[in-house]
């Protein structure tokens, strides 16, 4: 008999959509416009997030020695670094092997080196990190320990850029979660409004499916299903368009942003992050709908 | 067995729509309730079934009191109902088949079920060849037997109508009231609101006269 009922409620709800589809339409729009935000700032954070990664995973760790160290020295120092657990491996870069890789790294200046008497580049050693997510305070504090040994002149670490990176990956993913949070606010009095439209519009039948003996939860539910369907397919549709932008951007204004382009790139949602955008629309609009029902089934 | 025991109802002060009524109708009573516009008959009607509540009294159906049961249950005694409003309530952009069927879709009733009843009920008004209209395309008279169809055809303990024949012709007025008569015989209470003296004559078995808001007679026919 439930199975009946429910068939019955869900024609019913498919019937109400279709007749005020005009109305409902909008109400799509304007819940994919809210969603899209979000997904828009999710994509550019998706992006900062993944050149963050990028950083990280060339990071290392180079200490520069003092020139014609004796290899005895080299080795001491050497193993100075894989004493700690923070590192994965050590290579040692010599003078030579220094020059080659800014040669092939910037041709355009091999001239200027090329005009010098020596070799400017002093010998290094290059260690890398076994995780990525050690915190600076144990980084800094292993950097001094190193530094301490004699032939150490020099440290390159540039662990503040993955962190910049990261952080400002978080600051656009806090940005686009409060105006989306506002939007969605919106959405949601939107749909509430929509709904209670929809059941004003169909005072009459709700009152005469009331004296005919409907249970409220009867005359409920072809409004929550609507508000339902309203949110999950603004939420879809928002994804749509995303997916449009991502591929669109590129062709359009990537190219004007010049140098920023990297920083402002859209990346692909997640499907975590796509189902819980889905989830967020359909609850939206269920919650929405339901405020205004019990609003109206009091009259 | 519908008990109505000293029901006042008001709505704007100081007129009493209803004043100190008190009335008993036997289960398997056919009874109408008449007198002239305005002495209450809508009112006395919609109060049986709780569309409205008295500003005093109390009414027992089969020993439950009516006022008492809270607004979620309300549907159980509504579901025993069938009710022909004076204004028929019909849904204008549902077909005449929705219309009648709702109150068995409430019910959760199958499908073939639904139809079948549907088609017998609107049969009976004689109005089965527009079972697929939607009721702004009907007369009047065809709007009321929708109502009626409606009221019949979850076959009710309990029949309530306001006007029932107001806009039928006299012949037709008979028919409808010789299926509410044979609805009566199936054990149904039935109760009608109707000025129509004739029909009263013809078909009444307990009659209340009602006279601004107040009863001002009783007959009984054996």
């Amino acid at each position: 008999m439930i199975f009946r009922q429910l068939k019955y409620l869900l024609r019913a709800a498919g019937h109400n959509l279709w007749n005020f589809r005009g109305r409902n339409l909008i109400s799509i729009l304007i819940i994919s416009f809210s969603f899209l935000v979000i997904g828009v700032f999710l994509a550019l954070s998706n992006n900062l997030t993944y050149l963050g990664q990028q950083l990280s995973n060339n990071l290392a760790i180079s200490f520069f020695l003092k020139q014609n160290l004796p290899a005895k020295e080299v080795e001491e120092i050497k193993n100075t670094i894989m004493d700690s657990t923070l590192i994965e491996s050590v290579i040692y870069v010599s003078q030579e092997e220094a020059l080659s890789r800014f040669t092939a790294n910037f041709p355009e200046l091999q001239e200027i080196v090329t005009n010098l008497d020596s070799n400017p580049f002093p010998p290094s050693l290059e260690a890398r990190l076994k995780d990525k997510s050690i915190s600076l305070s144990a980084i800094t504090a292993f950097i001094d320990h190193v530094k301490r040994q004699p032939g150490v002149i020099d440290v390159q670490f540039n662990q503040d850029w993955v962190q910049k990176m990261e952080s400002l990956s978080r600051i656009v993913k806090a940005v686009g979660f409060f105006l989306g949070a506002i939007l969605i606010l919106a959405s949601f009095f939107i749909i509430s409004n929509v709904v209670r439209l929809n059941v004003f519009a169909r005072k009459n039948e709700i009152e005469i499916q009331r004296l005919v003996g409907a249970t409220n939860t009867f005359i409920r539910i072809p409004f929550l299903v609507e508000g339902f369907i309203l949110g999950l397919a603004g939420s879809l549709l928002s994804i749509l368009i995303l997916f449009l932008l991502i591929k669109i951007f590129p062709l359009y204004i990537g190219q004007a942003l010049g140098a920023a382009e990297q920083l402002l790139a859209l990346r692909p949602l997640t499907l975590k992050q796509m189902f819980w955008l889905v989830v967020g629309g359909a609850l939206t609009g269920t919650l929405g709908s339901v405020t205004s029902v019990s609003r109206f089934l009091r009259v | 067995m519908i008990e109505l025991y000293h029901i006042w109802k008001q709505y704007q002060k100081p007129h009493w729509a209803i004043s100190d009524i008190s009335l008993e109708i036997n289960t398997g009573d056919f009874c109408f309730i008449t007198g002239p516009s305005g002495s209450g008959k809508t009112t006395l009607l919609r109060i049986i079934f709780r569309e409205i509540l008295p500003t005093e009294g109390q009414i027992l159906i089969d020993g439950v009191n009516v006022l008492k049961i809270p607004d979620h249950k309300i549907y159980k005694l509504r579901r025993t109902m069938g009710i022909v409003f004076q204004d028929f309530r019909l849904m204008f952009h549902q077909s005449v088949f929705a219309n009648v069927a709702i109150p068995l879709q409430i019910s959760g009733l199958p499908d073939k079920e639904i139809r079948r009843r549907v088609f017998n009920s609107l049969r009976q008004v004689n109005l089965h060849h527009k079972m697929w209209e939607y009721p702004d395309r009907l007369s009047y008279g065809e709007q009321q037997r929708v109502a009626i169809a409606r009221a019949i055809v979850n076959r009710p303990r309990i029949l309530l109508a306001d006007e029932p024949t107001g806009n039928l012709d006299p012949e037709l007025a008979f028919e409808i009231m010789s299926i509410f008569k044979e609805i009566n015989e199936q054990g149904a209470t039935v109760i009608i609101g109707s000025h129509d003296r004739e029909l009263i004559r013809h078909f009444g078995h307990k009659i209340f006269f009602l006279q601004k808001g107040k009863i001002i007679g009783q007959e009984v026919k054996t």
